[in-house]
């Protein structure tokens, strides 16, 4: 008890300092604080953003963009991760293309996205869902493979039909294994969906950023990215809760 | 009296992979008579399990023949349940002790409220009343092989197929496990078909002892136990003929190995 409290204690501390030094060199213009504002004017422009109401509209593309995509992802990643995991079949068919997909970074298809979808929402949700879904679909796919036997085998004696297993056996059994793609997917969606509204959008967080920086409106550009950062956090956070309320048998 | 089940010639040759072929099961005959408690002893590694699954119709023989009521085995028979001796990770992690239990009587017609009651008598049966809502990681292991036999009796078996089930407790609640198996079968009337390397608890439970040999396996002996029923941990494990049979049985089974220090 004692420990933690001096853990966090520290960590304010260390916060605190870091900040600081932010503020003293911008204050005596050791950095330029065209580039760098200090950090007291980057939270007045934060507070403004808020009191404004601006917030809203760019935290909200971004978010929709995200959840939207993140969710198609899973649940792409989830039914075709336990078919290939339950089939040898499928398993032969698509793990060349899995294969032969996953190592390219995600990104690096955006460019050829714009020419078949063109720039736009389309795009967007595209790059992202293919960014999310691999994470979750390999993890789902190696749970399925790695679950015991014992299981299947426990299954098999009471007569359950293939549906029924998957149903009822293989998908809780795998939930771990689904939360562990779901969370490396999490982290990548919200970099594809920034990335994506840089390149190809109109709004949103990712747009807001870059938007500011050309404007050289740097203080507001900083606060933007405050925000984001607050967004992925409160993600991660979310997600945590969820995972716990969702599996609480795993670890023991 | 008519075989429950049977085994004819049952041999399993499996493929280790280099294109040599190792025979594990060669040629065993078994049968046990319904309510009869057949055991099968065997040095370990002598393939009792894979017997086991083969009765169970996990596993196909790759020559024979396993019979149910005269009818040839074609995967799992509906009557037939397993306990393994992986009890931990037969039970499914995420259901609570009531929920494990209903698993096998949830595709069956009837309302969720009848099928709940039903299974909570199974878990009363076991002795596991007012675990009702814990998880299986919150049991001892003991508990955990109850909460496994309670689902059993919900598949509504009359063939128990018992895997070494008692093998990771300790001796106590080993003892008061084999006690209530055998009350179970006696109320019910079961066919049990145990698989062990406990010499005692072959002789404690049986009807009948089968001796496997060394791989490639078949039945060296079947010893008809006789002791009277219903057995009790310490009378019967007292009785001469108990400890003239665990001799007989240990003689077979360690063979020069029995003195020590020599």
């Amino acid at each position: 008890m004692k420990d933690r409290h001096l853990a966090i204690l520290i960590g304010v501390i260390s916060l605190a300092m870091v900040t600081g030094l932010w503020e003293f060199v911008s204050d005596h213009r050791i950095v330029s604080p065209a580039l760098l504002p200090p950090p007291s004017s980057v939270a007045r422009a934060l507070v403004t953003l808020i009191a404004d109401g601006d917030i809203w509209q760019q935290l909200l593309h971004t978010a929709a963009l995200f959840a939207g995509s993140y969710a198609i992802a899973c649940v792409v990643g989830i039914a075709v991760g336990i078919w290939m995991g339950c089939s040898e079949f499928v398993d032969g068919l698509l793990q060349p293309i899995v294969e032969l997909l996953r190592p390219i970074p995600k990104s690096a298809l955006v460019p050829a996205l714009f020419l078949f979808l063109g720039i736009g929402p389309l795009t967007m949700v595209t790059v992202v869902v293919v960014a999310a879904v691999f994470p979750v679909l390999i993890n789902v796919y190696q749970g399925v493979r790695g679950l015991d036997p014992v299981l299947s085998e426990t299954a098999r004696t009471f007569g359950c039909s293939r549906w029924r297993t998957i149903r009822s056996v293989v998908l809780p059994a795998t939930l771990p294994a689904i939360f562990t793609g779901m969370k490396v997917a999490l982290s990548l969606g919200i970099v594809l969906a920034v990335l994506a509204e840089m390149l190809a959008g109109q709004s949103g967080l990712g747009f807001i950023i870059l938007d500011t920086q050309r404007a050289f409106q740097t203080d507001q550009m900083y606060a933007w990215v405050v925000v984001l950062a607050a967004f992925g956090a409160a993600c991660s956070l979310l997600f945590d809760r969820i995972e716990r309320f969702a599996i609480p048998w795993h670890g023991r | 009296m008519a075989a429950r089940v049977s085994l004819q010639n049952v041999r399993k040759v499996f493929d280790d992979g280099s294109g040599a072929s190792l025979v594990a099961i060669d040629g065993v005959s078994l049968e046990a008579t319904r309510g009869e408690f057949l055991a099968i002893v065997g040095p370990s590694g002598c393939g009792k399990s894979t017997l086991l699954k083969i009765i169970a119709g996990l596993i196909e023989p790759t020559a024979g023949l396993v019979e149910e009521d005269g009818r040839r085995v074609a995967g799992p028979p509906a009557r037939f349940v397993y306990l393994f001796q992986q009890y931990s990770r037969s039970l499914f992690a995420w259901r609570t002790v009531l929920a494990n239990v209903m698993f096998p009587l949830e595709q069956t017609a009837g309302s969720r409220a009848d099928i709940k009651e039903t299974c909570r008598r199974f878990i009363a049966q076991v002795g596991l009343a007012g675990f009702e809502d814990r998880y299986p990681w919150q049991l001892s292991g003991g508990m955990q092989q109850r909460v496994a036999i309670a689902r059993a009796l919900a598949a509504n078996p009359d063939v128990l197929l018992l895997d070494e089930p008692f093998s990771a407790v300790d001796a106590l609640t080993r003892m008061e496990l084999q006690t209530l198996v055998l009350e179970l079968c006696q109320r019910n009337g079961f066919t049990a078909i145990l698989v062990t390397h406990d010499v005692e608890e072959a002789v404690f439970m049986a009807d009948r002892v089968a001796v496997l040999t060394q791989r490639p396996t078949r039945v060296a002996e079947i010893v008809p136990i006789g002791l009277p029923r219903p057995r009790n941990q310490l009378t019967t494990r007292e009785d001469p003929r108990f400890l003239e049979l665990r001799h007989h049985l240990m003689t077979a089974l360690l063979g020069d190995a029995v003195d020590a220090g020599r």
